[in-house]
């Protein structure tokens, strides 16, 4: 259990990492946490929370649950930041993690994605918005590996060489499944009439 | 290069090819349709990108990490504990250091009779003679050898069985056994020791019972 003196001690730690940086540097911030720093936690979070967030609520569909994964996923940093070397950056680290537990939280809820209904059918060319829609319509159709690493680098903004470290794939495998995931959402935007 | 519309996919692979396709695509409006919904794939995918304010989900990580914390250091504490010795090692160390001291000190040597010579003052019936010593001896003979056939009976199992609880049996069989030697040692030089005696008949029991935990827990298994 977690007391209110703690908590108060959560929300100062929080205020203070809303202001700067504590530690400025990959290795500083990985000493840090190493040691069980709170506050380098948070710094991590604050870097990469909103990512995360994003990245969860697309493999989950849900907010709660997006929310839920991110935080098992800091849990699981804190309990792991031993076995981590710095093969690779903490953030590609961590994307790797919370895929793995976004995909665990869906499989132990065993929770049903709504029935995938026809695709949108309001996308015209002019229509910004309803191509926005049909897109993220058509993403949950596709393979799933496709459709992670289009998330990874169209919607994540990631390189290919994060998103291969992040994936445990060669480079070239994250470009051909960009271009894979690409070819099945035209054809799946194609089908809707003009 | 003149390209045409199966070369599509190609020119969409290989950037190189793209001005080509799109010399084609403003003569062809199915092609000039494709190229246009692959460009606004990647133009519009960035705002799939989902943001919102969540003020609470900060607190209640470092809560769960401040209580993972609290968890990491109680296992520790239960570890250490854990690892330290148990409490039959504690009861045998304490029964080995009171043995110690008692045969170092020898407090019954000011009031101990001489054997076959009963102080005056006290009837001869309440006093360890030889035939009592004697018979108590031979109990003593009868019991060590059921225990001897106990051990037999188990040996095997407890010799060969490579487990952690088999090695932790023959540990303290052999812990048994050494303090039980000593104090036969000592039980030979002073013959008339009573608490001796009883020291070593609770030795005895405990490799009794040692042993008879042990045989049914392979009989179980």
């Amino acid at each position: 259990m977690v007391g209110a003196s703690e908590l108060a001690l959560i929300n100062r730690l929080q205020l203070l990492g809303q202001t700067e940086a504590e530690y400025k540097t990959e290795a500083e911030l990985l000493a840090a946490c190493r040691r069980r720093d709170i506050r380098a936690f948070e710094q991590v979070y604050l870097a990469h929370g909103p990512r995360l967030k994003s990245m969860a609520y697309h493999i989950l569909g849900s907010r709660p649950d997006a929310e839920d994964a991110v935080q098992e996923t800091f849990l699981k940093l804190y309990r792991g930041i031993h076995g981590f070397h710095g093969q690779s950056s903490i953030g590609t680290w961590l994307c790797r993690i919370l895929i793995n537990t976004a995909y665990d939280v869906a499989r132990k809820r065993q929770r049903e994605r709504a029935p995938v209904g026809p695709l949108v059918e309001s996308v015209a060319r002019q229509n910004h918005l309803a191509l926005n829609v049909a897109l993220d319509d058509a993403l949950r159709r596709i393979h799933p590996k496709h459709r992670m690493v289009f998330l990874l680098f169209e919607v994540e903004g990631l390189r290919h060489a994060e998103i291969a470290a992040i994936l445990e794939v060669p480079e070239g495998t994250s470009k051909a499944w960009l271009f894979e995931a690409k070819k099945e959402l035209k054809q799946l935007l194609m089908e809707i009439p003009r | 290069m003149i390209l045409h519309c199966s070369d599509l996919d190609r020119a969409l692979s290989t950037p190189d090819l793209m001005p080509e396709m799109r010399a084609h695509a403003q003569q062809c409006e199915a092609c000039a349709w494709q190229l246009h919904v692959w460009s606004e794939i990647s133009r519009v995918a960035p705002e799939l990108h989902r943001e919102w304010e969540s003020p609470l989900l900060w607190q209640r990580i470092a809560a769960g990490l401040l209580a993972e914390k609290q968890a990491a250091e109680k296992r520790a504490v239960e570890t250490r504990l854990s690892k330290a010795m148990p409490a039959w090692r504690w009861a045998l160390c304490t029964a080995a250091v009171a043995l110690l001291a008692v045969a170092l000190f020898q407090p019954w040597r000011s009031w101990r009779p001489r054997a076959n010579q009963p102080r005056a003052n006290q009837p001869a019936g309440d006093l360890m003679t030889e035939a009592a010593l004697q018979e108590v001896r031979q109990t003593e003979v009868a019991y060590v050898r059921s225990i001897a056939k106990l051990a037999a009976l188990a040996a095997s199992g407890l010799q060969q069985s490579p487990s952690p609880l088999a090695a932790a049996y023959r540990e303290k069989l052999l812990l048994l056994d050494s303090a039980i030697a000593d104090l036969q040692a000592n039980v030979e030089n002073n013959r008339y020791n009573t608490y001796l005696e009883t020291e070593l008949a609770g030795l005895y029991r405990a490799k009794q019972k040692t042993l008879q935990d042990w045989i049914q827990n392979a009989n179980r298994n």
